[in-house]
């Protein structure tokens, strides 16, 4: 008996280091909306978490909280959606790693009664509202619409893409095509060059390019390091200035390259936005309101959303979200 | 007679500390049977992987099997991709589920054995070895998937596997557990078990004695890689999906699972029930810093601290030091 007594007193030991940092929640009686991204700790996904901080001070009445895996790996993220469906939060609001690993969690959740929304996933089956920042071929179309002016609607130009596989890039370089056709001097040239979003990778890329087609005049990328990688290409061969850039990119990052006007212009959504978004339909749905087609979430960008039906039962939400910044405009939106 | 294993008892005794803290935070929630269902439904994909780095550690000579989760994720993705070409998931989900579950085994089983003739017929270290065949696996699954998920649905009974229960257990659980029974046996009663673990500790010695070493490594890996497959059988009916790089971060998950467990990284000596219990207080572990809201880091972190702890106890004996009647 004594033994067994001390057995759980050395196990205590072992135990307590770990057990001391789970420290103790509170149960909480209000509706509790759980945000799960893709990792956590990195820049884009921090300035989510303020989105879902914004959105919790602006509504006492639920409780938002953000969850993220610590590595890049899509069996962690179910894991934690899976754990917090068990422990009954009322609903989920995912940006998933992998859409196609989530759908069978997804699934058992919205069965037990979980409300669930998604965020970058216009191909999630399993989910109530896919929340979106904007329509992509209209962003594809809007940056190729700023290259072409800058391009002054003529000449030799090219596309990025993360990879080949990465569905939003193909669809945004895709509209890009599809709105240079409109200006019958805009000739492309070896469209559709893989990134892997390597800014190094890209830079040696961007450098061929340049070297094969002194005339290149103008690039449009998507992986959000494109930007960087292909602005130092083009201010190292002295040409910023002369040979146009758009593509996806962050404010903060770019900012040496707008400044020297290596890069003409940025495209991108406010991550902070979208977390409020997610949130905000989350909590409608869990008012058991209807979503509707002009709706105002309160949030900046998604004052007029559009509606449409999913790929599963559920819907899409897309939202007027687009930010296109440039040398003068992109300090107001420093992150 | 027979010692008491001290490793075993405070494993024991963690999980039950974990499970009464769980309770305490979350107002008994923690313990409501979805959430032990929940649980109990997470463990066995990560858990039969450990078993195999634990076979392959208990092989001695340096054994380890990195290859686990790659295999697992080819075995999902091959068997499916293989088995869409003849069968349909839809109409026939009978057949289907057979000829999947027959395809991840069998590849499971002769990626593990390709492990097994490296190591033994070519004397590569198995460090080396699995770290090159982890790549080779992963990169065949990215060819033959395109780098895309592979659809696998939900055919019946496959989907139960993942999803359903008997006595109010998880099936892929009960799975787990029975398949952890028969190979604790196997090491125990049997002789490969005795060959295993003596070669294990002494090659030399076990060579000298006229052990069949060779084989019994080779059988080693293949059993281990087998495990492998049958953890993505179960990745499969739990996701519907099968994809190349599900899981990266279970490599390591999987070796601290036998660390933890007192499996001797030299060789030699490993318990079954030991890993089983690891790698439940993993999950439960898990699940209590998700319940208690804190970022995943601090589960890093946990982990981090646990594994040393339990290399601590081993290493100077903590038990013993508690408990001096047992020192012999």
């Amino acid at each position: 008996m004594k033994r067994s007594i001390r057995t759980v007193m050395t196990a205590l030991m072992a135990a307590t280091a770990i057990a001391a940092t789970a420290g103790f929640a509170t149960a909480e009686d209000k509706p509790v909306i759980a945000t799960v991204v893709k990792i956590a700790g990195i820049p884009w996904f921090d300035r989510l978490e303020t989105g879902v901080k914004a959105f919790q001070a602006a509504n006492p009445d639920v409780v938002a909280t953000q969850y993220g895996p610590a590595t890049s790996d899509s069996a962690q993220q179910l894991q934690i959606v899976q754990d917090l469906v068990a422990k009954g939060v009322n609903a989920l609001a995912v940006v998933p790693m992998d859409p196609a690993v989530l759908e069978g969690t997804l699934k058992r959740a919205m069965e037990r009664g979980t409300i669930v929304v998604t965020h970058e996933a216009d191909n999630q089956v399993n989910t109530m509202a896919d929340v979106e920042a904007f329509d992509n071929s209209f962003y594809g179309a809007a940056l190729n619409e700023r290259l072409a002016s800058c391009m002054g609607k003529k000449g030799k130009w090219t596309t990025f893409v993360g990879s080949l596989g990465s569905r939003t890039h193909m669809q945004w370089v895709g509209a890009g095509e599809e709105n240079a056709k409109k200006y019958p001097d805009m000739e492309l040239v070896d469209p559709n060059n893989e990134s892997f979003d390597d800014a190094n990778g890209t830079y040696d890329k961007a450098k061929e390019l340049l070297r094969k087609h002194p005339d290149l005049a103008g690039f449009q990328t998507s992986a959000g390091n494109d930007v960087l990688g292909v602005g130092r290409a083009i201010e190292e061969a002295g040409l910023a200035g002369k040979v146009c850039l758009v593509g996806t990119g962050l404010p903060n990052p770019s900012a040496p390259y707008l400044d020297s006007g290596a890069i003409t212009a940025i495209g991108y959504w406010d991550p902070q936005k979208a977390g409020m978004a997610m949130n905000a339909v989350a909590k409608l749905l869990l008012e058991k309101k209807e979503l509707k087609t002009g709706m105002d979430l309160g949030v900046e960008g998604y004052n007029s959303v559009t509606v449409t039906k999913g790929a599963g039962n559920g819907v899409l939400v897309i939202g007027n979200g687009m930010m296109l910044d440039d040398k003068e405009s992109y300090k107001a939106h420093l992150f | 007679m027979r010692r008491v294993d001290g490793q075993f008892l405070v494993l024991a005794a963690i999980n039950v500390i974990l499970l009464a803290l769980g309770a305490a935070i979350s107002d008994g929630s923690f313990l409501s049977i979805f959430n032990l269902q929940s649980m109990a439904g997470q463990v066995p994909e990560i858990g039969l992987l450990a078993i195999g780095v634990m076979l392959a550690m208990c092989a001695g000579d340096g054994g380890i099997d990195l290859s686990g989760i790659a295999l697992a994720n080819l075995s999902g993705v091959l068997s499916a991709v293989i088995v869409a070409h003849f069968v349909s998931n839809v109409e026939q989900e009978g057949l289907y589920t057979a000829l999947f579950i027959f395809g991840a085994l069998a590849i499971g089983f002769l990626g593990g054995l390709i492990n097994g003739t490296l190591i033994t017929r070519f004397g590569i270290t198995p460090i080396l070895c699995t770290l090159g065949t982890q790549m080779a696996f992963t990169g065949l699954s990215v060819i033959v998937s395109g780098g895309k998920a592979v659809v696998v649905g939900s055919p019946e009974p496959l989907s139960s596997i993942g999803n359903e229960f008997w006595f109010g257990a998880p099936i892929s659980f009960i799975l787990f557990i029975v398949v952890a029974a028969l190979i604790g046996g196997a090491l125990k009663f049997s002789p490969f078990g005795r060959w295993l673990m003596l070669s294990g500790s002494n090659p030399k010695a076990a060579l000298y004695a006229g052990f069949p070493r060779s084989a019994v490594v080779t059988a080693t890996y293949a059993l281990s890689g087998t495990l492998s497959g049958l953890s993505g059988v179960i990745i499969a009916a739990r996701n519907v999906n099968v994809k190349w790089d599900y899981g990266a971060s279970y490599l390591l998950i999987a070796i601290l699972i036998a660390v933890m467990a007192g499996v001797r990284p030299e060789g030699g000596y490993g318990r079954i029930v030991c890993v089983v219990f690891s790698a439940v207080a993993l999950q439960l572990m898990s699940s209590l810093l998700n319940f208690g809201g804190l970022s995943n880091f601090v589960r890093d972190f946990a982990w981090g601290a646990l594994l040393l702890t339990f290399l601590a106890i081993a290493r100077y004996d903590l038990v013993g030091f508690v408990f001096p009647e047992r020192r012999r």
